[in-house]
């Protein structure tokens, strides 16, 4: 299979912590594969390592052993990465709260991950805007965090996600905090965004309302994929599904 | 984007606030700095204004160093008329005697509200110590008589109210630091003088402010004894004469009459100040009065030096002790205060991290806020320092090289003061954010 038709690719990712009577193996060979404008969800029950996993993927913590390809490169191929560099032009992050920086602007947390890849500020400003009035909060742009609404918060957390067009986004229980209409807002949001600018988006959730959102559920279990049969349909589920157990983009989890 | 800036916009009432305090600190390190250069000045402006090139005081063979360290820090004194001996020597340009010494007179207090604030303090924490009805006591106002030879140097050098003195008897002019007024009369000594005139900015090493009056009242002043006393001890210097009286009654009267003239002579003066030509060598001069004249002569430098090395060595190092433990004390307040910064912004310094921010980003935020607060801080104080300074009893002398060199010192301090909230904030793991560490 061609790596590149893949945003993310995960291979057999083992992530272990502790060593002797203390080792614990949190993940115990992940694989997944992703193509751009995909959402997917994340399911699992608690210390299931679905937190791991995200952070893995989203270049926070090394795995212990694996393989993971983000566009096309192999993070850990070669020589140490920079991880730092590697979050600023890859990746993204939504998080159950929304995480701003209270002293920045809606505006200007959006423009922060522009900001930290070096954007020229003319054309990093346009980009914002854009965003905030795609996501229609344009009007909110001066206010900072305290002004504004818990769905409004969630929203310019979602422009900053996008800011730097990354190729994956995590997001960790996004609407984990919102009630249900909003939740699912948000859902529809994401799965705008991920096919809007052709991102990967992986969603952790619980909740089993929004999976109608989603192109693809998937559910770790003790560290390890496994299938999920009660997904709910959704109408191009069966094309993008691809999730598996034992291979990367192995077989699709639900046919 | 800069985010220290942002930082400080947003949270600019906590920022300002911490600023003040440190700005207070500062204000008191850049008040010592000025004290002590107010206490040098001070030190060197009576020989400064003066315009001597020597000062000639008394020597003294059995002194280790050779010679007295007068007229200011040790008792001087010398004949009047070797100044005719010293101004005939090659090289000097004028002679002038000056008599000098501390005086007082008593003044009623006009207490102002803070030191009616201060007695009250005092009267708390050492009533043992405080006389009661110390406040309605009177005050002694102490001054250094200064006794020049009109026309010549060691006279005021600046009148700013009223006028010089021109009679050769009962005139003064004071500096307005005594709080005398033009026309006052005053008694010192035997006689009552008027004050003619009032200058500005003389005082001596000790603060105190100086007073002008003729060669001839100053010696006056300070020199002549009592009339009684004087009557009294006529008979004791007479008694030799006595046998001498028997057979000799005019010789002996004659001699008792000079002796007692010798006791009660007042022509003695403490320094003579020595105006030098252009081009003389100071010290080709200083070496012929010593081996010629037998009398200890020091350069202007060497008299500033013996006043402010002489009496105030220990205060000027102790004041500058203090000074650097305040900066240092500024630079833990600054460090805490930091580190406080830093600890309540942990969690966005964290999401900095995840979102990929590069180290420097991070350091470059928590230095520019520390430099901002230090130069802030620094100019701040400054600027109440300089606010301040004129109501200090004693001359305060903050200038802008010393604050330049207080901005200096407290960038290298905020500097220092930040490392412990930088290492902080390079600490704080990015998983933090998704509740992971």
């Amino acid at each position: 299979m061609e790596r590149r038709a893949y945003a993310i690719q995960a291979e057999h990712l083992v992530k272990v912590y502790g060593q002797g009577r203390t080792r614990v193996e949190v993940l115990k060979g992940v694989n997944l594969a992703m193509r751009g404008g995909e959402l997917w969800a994340l399911m699992g029950p608690s210390g299931s390592g679905k937190t791991t996993l995200l952070t893995i993927l989203g270049l926070v913590t090394e795995p212990t052993q694996g393989r993971l390809c983000i566009d096309g490169e192999d993070i850990y191929g070669g020589k140490r990465p920079d991880l730092a560099r590697l979050r600023r032009e890859k990746t993204g992050f939504v998080f159950q709260s929304p995480n701003l920086i209270p002293f920045l602007t809606a505006q200007e947390n959006v423009l922060l991950p522009l900001s930290l890849i070096g954007a020229r500020r003319q054309a990093a400003r346009a980009r914002v805007m854009q965003l905030l009035e795609s996501l229609e909060v344009a009007e909110r742009a001066d206010l900072y965090p305290n002004q504004l609404s818990g769905g409004e918060k969630q929203r310019i957390a979602i422009a900053r996600a996008l800011a730097n067009s990354p190729k994956l986004i995590m997001a960790d229980e996004p609407t984990a905090s919102l009630d249900a209409g909003r939740a699912l807002g948000v859902m529809h949001l994401l799965r705008q965004a991920a096919r809007k600018h052709d991102t990967a988006v992986l969603v952790v959730t619980h909740d089993h309302r929004l999976l109608g959102e989603v192109d693809h559920v998937t559910r770790i279990m003790d560290g390890r994929i496994v299938d999920v049969p009660d997904a709910p349909p959704t109408p191009d589920h069966r094309r993008l599904a691809t999730a598996s157990a034992g291979r990367p983009g192995g077989r699709p989890a639900r046919s | 984007m800069n985010l220290a800036i942002r930082d400080v916009r947003y949270h600019r009432f906590k920022f300002f606030s911490s600023t003040i305090g440190v700005s207070l600190l500062i204000m008191v390190v850049v008040a010592i700095g000025g004290i002590i250069r107010g206490v040098i000045l001070d030190s060197a402006t009576i020989i400064d204004e003066t315009g001597a090139d020597l000062w000639v005081v008394q020597a003294h063979g059995a002194h280790p160093q050779g010679g007295t360290l007068g007229p200011f820090v040790e008792i001087s004194r010398l004949p009047q008329q070797i100044y005719h001996a010293i101004e005939v020597m090659p090289g000097v340009a004028q002679a002038s005697p000056l008599a000098t010494a501390w005086e007082h007179v008593k003044v009623m207090p006009r207490p102002t509200r803070l030191m009616k604030f201060m007695y009250m303090n005092a009267l708390l924490n050492t009533a043992a110590m405080v006389e009661p009805g110390w406040m309605a006591m009177p005050k002694l106002q102490r001054f250094i008589v200064i006794g020049y030879q009109l026309g010549k140097i060691g006279g005021p050098p600046l009148i700013v109210a009223g006028r010089g003195i021109q009679a050769s008897h009962y005139e003064m002019v004071a500096d307005v630091k005594t709080g005398f007024h033009v026309g006052q009369h005053l008694r010192l000594g035997n006689f009552d003088y008027t004050v003619v005139g009032l200058t500005k900015n003389m005082v001596g090493f000790t603060a105190d402010p100086v007073v002008y009056t003729t060669l001839t009242d100053a010696q006056n002043i300070l020199f002549q004894q009592d009339p009684n006393l004087l009557r009294s001890q006529r008979p004791r210097i007479a008694q030799p004469f006595t046998d001498l009286a028997a057979t000799q009654p005019r010789l002996a009267r004659r001699l008792a009459v000079t002796a007692a003239a010798s006791a009660e002579d007042t022509r003695s003066v403490n320094a003579i100040a020595v105006k030098l030509r252009p081009g003389v060598s100071a010290k080709k001069v200083a070496d012929r009065i010593t081996r010629w004249q037998h009398l200890q002569v020091y350069t202007a430098p060497q008299a500033v030096n013996l006043q402010l090395m002489g009496s105030n060595r220990l205060i000027l190092f102790q004041l500058a002790l203090f000074r650097d433990i305040l900066v240092l004390i500024a630079g833990v307040v600054i460090s805490l205060i930091l580190y406080t910064f830093t600890l309540d912004k942990l969690r966005e310094i964290a999401l900095l991290k995840l979102l990929g921010a590069r180290g420097r980003v991070i350091y470059r935020m928590v230095l520019q806020e520390a430099l901002f607060m230090g130069i802030v801080g620094t100019l701040l104080g400054s600027a109440l320092e300089l606010l301040i300074e004129p109501y200090f009893p004693r001359r305060v002398v903050a200038t802008y090289g010393d604050i330049a060199q207080m901005l200096l010192a407290m960038t290298v301090v905020t500097l220092f003061a930040s490392v412990l909230a930088v290492r902080r904030a390079m600490r704080v793991d990015p998983r933090a954010v998704i509740g992971m560490e």
